[in-house]
């Protein structure tokens, strides 16, 4: 493999291709596309993706790791739940959580991924997290320590980048000096239009903001080790028309930002054959000018 | 590889054993990009030319084994894949008959990360946009 970029890098996430796999597009099929496109980070949601999950099948394994070294693909981020409503009767607690987590932590690590985003469990409409995560993270954090992996909790509209959700993360990483917890940023949350409809959530406060400004990302940024660059529509001149990315990414050029941007495809006729398709690669022209590679 | 489709041409049939037929099969798929823990499942009927047919008559097939709805609430660590249909077998005796049906399953799982006020709606957003296909018995 050639010497990594420093720098915000290209990938794309498995999701962007729910609307084709398993019925017009293999694994493979995403990797093909990954490759012409040049874009060799790969996001995998763990449990739709692992044939097995989760526990991997031997066949699925041995194509696993044969498509990796076929198409040079570098995996980025292991997509992973803690399902804190599992069951009717009670909310998972610290220890039941750990055994969804710990499992996670161990098989995205043997299938070569140092990135994972975890998503909590949430109580409220601003996606504030279960109480207890605190407990939950610390309790895994020497595994995640021991199997050199980061647990990223996704950062994902209608949460504000300036949410106090968000202060509470970066207080609970400062004080625990832990570098296996931090972000991934969703570039929803700096969509300025078609975006959540967030008029129809119950409760709503009229004066919240419905995004964040592209420089909220700053401060971020020490924590940030992975971004899902969101998307909706890319015109044929090769522009976002939802997201800003023109101011986005330069934020994080200039600010030598180190990591991968995984294309996450979220607008319309996903189960159309070829229309994701052409949608990354307009994505990926624009990106590959933004960034020079 | 599945059909785009909700419910499967695939799969749907009437169920025979000691030379009686004892009911029918379909087949569905889920439309998510998630697999779906047992225990998550929030399975409301199947309906056939009208007729609803609710847990009490049917039985879930994932992977293999079958399970009674009331089994699946207690599964949280069995997966229904994502790449595979689960198979509905419903307890009605002398099953359908030949020709042409209306088949619908109403049916949701319950994810952590959305807004717990979502729990609830996933039936009634089920039955909003109705999955109802044209499959025939042979």
């Amino acid at each position: 493999m050639t010497e990594e970029i420093r720098g915000p890098k290209r990938g794309v996430s498995t999701y962007s291709y729910v609307g084709e796999l398993n019925t017009t597009m293999t694994l493979e099929d995403c990797f093909q596309d990954m490759s012409d496109m040049g874009a060799y980070g790969l996001e995998i949601l763990a449990d739709g993706i692992i044939e097995g999950y989760p526990i991997p099948t031997k066949e699925w394994l041995n194509n696993w790791f044969g498509l990796i070294a076929k198409y040079n693909i570098k995996p980025v981020e292991y997509g992973h739940w803690i399902e804190s409503r599992l069951y009717a009767d009670h909310e998972l607690d610290v220890e039941e959580s750990y055994e969804m987590l710990s499992h996670d932590i161990k098989l995205a690590s043997y299938l070569g991924f140092s990135v994972m985003r975890t998503k909590l469990g949430v109580i409220d409409e601003t996606l504030t997290p279960v109480k207890n995560w605190r407990e939950i993270i610390k309790r895994a954090l020497p595994l995640a320590e021991k199997y050199n992996v980061v647990m990223l909790p996704e950062i994902h509209a209608p949460t504000l980048l300036k949410d106090r959700m968000i202060e509470e993360y970066c207080e609970f990483i400062d004080k625990e000096q832990t570098k296996h917890f931090g972000f991934n940023i969703d570039f929803g949350v700096f969509q300025v239009r078609d975006g959540i409809n967030v008029r129809a959530i119950p409760g709503w406060d009229p004066n919240r903001p419905t995004h964040s400004e592209p420089e909220d990302i700053i401060p971020l940024l020490p924590y940030v080790h992975c971004c899902h660059a969101k998307f909706y529509d890319m015109n044929e001149n090769f522009e976002e028309t939802t997201i800003p990315y023109d101011k986005i990414v330069p934020i994080l050029k200039e600010h030598g930002w180190n990591g991968y941007l995984l294309s996450e495809y979220e607008g319309k006729n996903k189960d159309v054959p070829g229309y994701v398709t052409t949608q990354l690669r307009r994505h990926h022209v624009m990106l590959k000018r933004l960034l020079g590679h | 590889m599945l059909e785009k489709e909700v419910v499967q041409h695939r799969g749907f049939r009437n169920v025979e054993k000691d030379g009686e037929i004892i009911g029918f099969q379909v087949a569905i798929r889920q439309l998510g990009y998630r697999g779906a823990w047992l225990s998550q499942i929030r399975f409301d009927s199947v309906i056939v030319d009208g007729v609803e047919y609710r847990e009490d008559v049917v039985t879930w097939t994932i992977s293999g084994i079958e399970y009674t709805v009331e089994e699946m609430k207690t599964l949280g660590r069995v997966m229904w894949p994502l790449n595979e249909t689960a198979i509905l077998t419903v307890k009605k005796p002398g099953g359908l008959e030949q020709g042409e049906h209306e088949v619908q399953v109403i049916t949701g799982h319950i994810a952590s990360y959305i807004p717990p006020r979502m729990d609830t709606m996933y039936i009634e957003m089920a039955k909003r946009r109705p999955n109802t296909r044209k499959l025939i018995i042979v």
